[in-house]
């Protein structure tokens, strides 16, 4: 073939077209300027999602340059696909190693920090040398990157990790002089310590204490974080111990930055239970004002902050008792701000500020936000009957509330009244009915208000006018009405039956279980109307009042508390995402996950377990039902060993079942 | 904009324009020294290359990216990536290792088959002519059987990279030809 012909040919053959045709030559182009646009162009149209991921080998070509710009491009690149492309990222070894020796600390940053997050296995192997280096470099910079990196290495390849002694040099980086590369050994050595399950990584002896105390005045804020979080999670000994701790921490309660301020506090939360007396109290009430300071910040931030401030108060309930002002809501806090605000009013109501959050709840009762005036009706329903001192300002409060918007907020204020009834039986009987005299069932929207509603009739039968009307009325609506609403519509057409006998409730009670058992679907309203039913034709009147009219326990408070054990674990967890969820961590985050990077086998273990374990499940089946099958002795032996070759059929069948299905879990191992 | 049009006037001129040639072999051949030997004129302490090296040259006026691709077994096979657009390949070959000339031979004729290479001069040099029992270059050329080259300007050149000898001489004869063929 001639030079000539070849030419031709190239010259006719059909022009190959599209973007990343474009792209792939303009990456092995011969001018310089040509293959960095071009990189250019590829993290570009990667930054919008489009996938480049084919232009690997290419991209990869233009590595070797010593135009920082162009290197760090291709840096990103590879970290970002170096996982679709782990066999070629090998290519790229030879500059890592030879960038992570460059006379600029910023190209030895860049390299060990790209080698960190490139996490393709065959890599571990060459990442060594580099990592031991530049964890003992001369500019901090490039350690602080390095011993990130020793985690990241670690989560991939745990036993070379120990096996080179990446770790005692990481212990060793605590004594570094830099308090950025101490912060970063110490995150590290955290993350290490949380992916083996073993807390001796990290042994905060006296020495490390005290070298954390001092670095942490001259941290970054990420590493101040860092440090304390770590220090939370020390469990001191002595009191001695936790007091220093403590006093060395509380400066930190005044950093501007909020998680700073939420670390700190943390940390001395952790340990204040450690000392005792005026000292105690001396340190609880320092926390109170770098709470607040929360509140001084964006709303978003505010929200995590008073999810948090909950938390504390359940556990210390005196702390902000004096900063009830603080929390009132502004005119301009978004809704879910304004709902967060008076979680914690509610939380820190007493008698000597009662009247004063009453009165500051009265005209968030009168906004135009529905959602805000339930909830502000509600809080004023839940501090009533948390004091008893303000009851009766309540009432009337609540009364007003009612006279001047009834159509607005009669639905929340019905349930906060029945409430109320639950927690004062007597006392405001006389306040209180008379609002109710005048209403019917058609007042109200929601299934909550309508059971409030039918649920106070029935308790107060002899003083409610016009009684059976409105019994005619539940009657009428009741196969429209939701579950909840027919429940508590049995109990109390049978409450107004045995406490006021007479045709018309006689007939509405027959009415209403009639319906109840014939027309109703939902299981639980035809059990209980079978249950009273039952109950009435007894003939034994005072058994039915005891059933029926029993009266209810007294409520003490109606704000939900954390249960102890929860408390004591979001208490742990300040800070972190647990807090806003108001759920410990293990209940959203997967514990197995973290193993199954240490330890891959673990996976396909458990896998070959549960074969196994069906495996035997079903043999043992089979075994069975062969037995039940059999009913005549003599032949025992023989069915049982029919069984048996039943069974191992079954057995080499499962197998192959089992064999197609080994392939799946591989690509879950990370 | 200095740059845009630095780059356009460039390229209407060929100015900027790089010329790539590719430095394959077995591994342990001296690769890696001869490109660092070509570079900076001295000899530098060299680790077997997991990847690939790559600098520019300024040789009789002419920009030269040079691409020393490692030889370990197991990135030969990525040798591929880089033969588009290639102006020539220098083979270096290790000529006291006698057991492997073979191998080397095998790689050679392999690659040279390669589409992308079709148009690719030749150069070999014969490496390690300062250390005991080389074998010369005739025997060398013997053993990689390049008479059976067709259709491909190539030469062999003893040469030792630590001493610097016979290095610009390929070259010369290379760049020669690319500029004869090429340009």
């Amino acid at each position: 073939m001639s030079k000539l012909e070849k030419r031709l040919r190239n010259l006719f053959s059909s022009p190959r077209k599209g973007e990343t045709f474009e792209l792939k030559s303009g990456l092995a182009s011969n001018y310089a300027m040509e293959r960095k646009e071009s990189i250019r162009r590829v993290i570009a149209a990667m930054t919008v999602g489009k996938d480049v991921s084919s232009l690997f080998p290419d991209v990869l070509k233009n590595i070797a340059t010593h135009d920082l710009e162009q290197k760090k491009l291709v840096y990103l690149y590879l970290m970002n696909y170096a996982k679709t492309n782990p066999e070629l990222s090998i290519l790229a070894v030879n500059t890592f190693v030879k960038d992570s020796e460059d006379p600029n600390p910023l190209v030895r940053a860049l390299s060990i920090r790209t080698m960190g997050c490139i996490r393709v296995d065959k890599m571990v192997d060459y990442m060594a040398t580099p990592l031991k280096k530049t964890l003992m470099d001369t500019n901090p910079y490039v350690r602080k990157t390095a011993a990130i990196c020793v985690a990241k290495l670690f989560e991939l390849h745990s036993d070379s990790c120990i096996e080179q002694g990446f770790l005692d040099r990481l212990v060793a980086l605590i004594d570094d002089s830099n308090p950025m590369v101490v912060a970063n050994a110490i995150s590290s050595l955290v993350e290490i310590s949380r992916f083996s399950n073993d807390s001796k990584v990290l042994n905060l002896s006296p020495v490390v204490l005290r070298k954390l105390l001092m670095t942490l005045n001259e941290c970054t804020e990420w590493g101040r974080i860092t440090i304390l979080t770590c220090l939370a999670d020390f469990e001191s000994t002595n009191s001695e111990d936790a007091f220093h701790i403590m006093e060395r921490c509380s400066p930190q309660l005044q950093h501007e930055n909020p998680a700073v301020v939420l670390a700190a506090v943390k940390v001395i939360i952790k340990n204040i239970d450690q000392i005792e007396g005026e000292a105690k109290q001396v340190l609880l009430a320092k926390l109170s004002s770098p709470l607040v300071s929360l509140l001084s910040t964006p709303p978003e931030i505010q929200y995590v902050g008073l999810k948090n401030i909950k938390v504390i108060l359940e556990k210390y309930p005196t702390i902000l008792s004096r900063e009830l002002r603080v929390f009132f809501c502004k005119y301009s806090d978004p809704l879910y701000l304004k709902l967060e605000k008076i979680e914690i009013l509610i939380r820190l109501v007493n008698d000597s500020n009662a009247t004063l959050l009453l009165s500051e709840l009265k005209e968030y009762a009168l906004e135009f936000d529905q959602q805000f005036v339930d909830r502000a009706i509600q809080a004023i329903g839940q501090i009533s009957i948390k004091l008893p001192s303000i009851s009766k300002k309540a009432v009337d409060i609540l009364y007003d509330i009612v006279a001047s918007r009834p159509e607005y907020v009669i639905d929340q204020a019905i349930v906060v009244l029945q409430e109320f009834l639950r927690r004062y039986p007597v006392e405001f009987t006389s306040s209180i009915i008379p609002i109710i005299a005048d209403m019917s069932i058609q007042d109200f929207n929601n299934p909550r208000a309508i059971s409030s509603y039918i649920w106070i009739i029935g308790e107060y039968t002899s003083k409610i006018p016009h009684l059976e009307s409105k019994l005619q009325r539940v009657a009428e609506t009741f196969l429209e009405a939701d579950p909840s609403v027919q429940l508590v519509s049995l109990t109390t057409v049978c409450k107004c039956h045995l406490s006021k006998p007479t045709a018309q409730t006689q007939q509405v009670l027959q009415q209403v279980l009639e319906y109840a058992t014939q027309k109703v679907d939902n299981s639980d309203v035809r059990d209980k109307a079978f249950i009273y039913w039952r109950l009435l034709s007894l003939e034994q009147e005072h058994i039915q009042k005891e059933v029926i009219l029993t009266t209810l326990p007294k409520l003490d408070t109606i704000i939900p508390l954390f249960p102890t054990s929860v408390l004591n674990e979001l208490v742990n967890e300040i800070s972190m995402l647990s807090t806003v969820y108001e759920r410990p961590g293990r209940d959203f985050v997967n514990t197995d996950d973290t193993n199954r990077y240490l330890n891959p086998n673990i996976q396909s273990r458990r896998i070959e377990e549960l074969q196994l374990i069906a495996k035997q499940e079903i043999m043992d089946n089979t075994v069975k039902a062969e037995h039940l099958l059999d009913f005549d002795d003599d032949i025992e032996e023989d069915g049982l060993s029919g069984s048996n070759s039943i069974g191992i059929n079954e057995l080499n069948e499962l197998n192959d079942l089992f064999s197609g299905f080994n392939v799946s879990p591989t690509p879950i191992e990370k | 904009m200095g740059n845009v049009f630095s780059g356009i006037f460039g390229k209407l001129w060929g100015v900027n324009k790089e010329i790539r040639i590719l430095l394959l072999g077995l591994d342990g051949a001296g690769k890696t020294t001869i490109l660092y030997m070509l570079q900076m004129g001295e000899v530098i302490k060299t680790k077997p290359t997991i990847g690939f090296n790559v600098e520019t040259l300024k040789y009789k006026n002419i920009s030269i990216n040079m691409w020393d691709l490692g030889g370990q077994t197991s990135i030969r096979p990525y040798w591929r990536c880089y033969y588009a657009d290639t102006a020539a390949v220098i083979f270096v070959v290790d000529s006291t290792d006698k057991e492997r000339l073979e191998t080397a031979r095998d790689e050679l004729h392999t690659m040279l088959k390669e589409e992308e290479l079709s148009d690719s001069a030749l150069l070999v040099f014969a490496n390690k002519q300062d250390q005991a029992g080389a074998l010369g270059a005739s025997e060398v050329s013997k053993a990689l059987n390049l008479v059976a080259l067709k259709d491909r300007s190539w030469s062999i050149v003893a040469s030792s990279a630590i001493k610097g000898e016979g290095l610009t001489e390929g070259l010369d004869w290379l760049i020669d030809v690319i500029k004869e063929e090429q340009m």
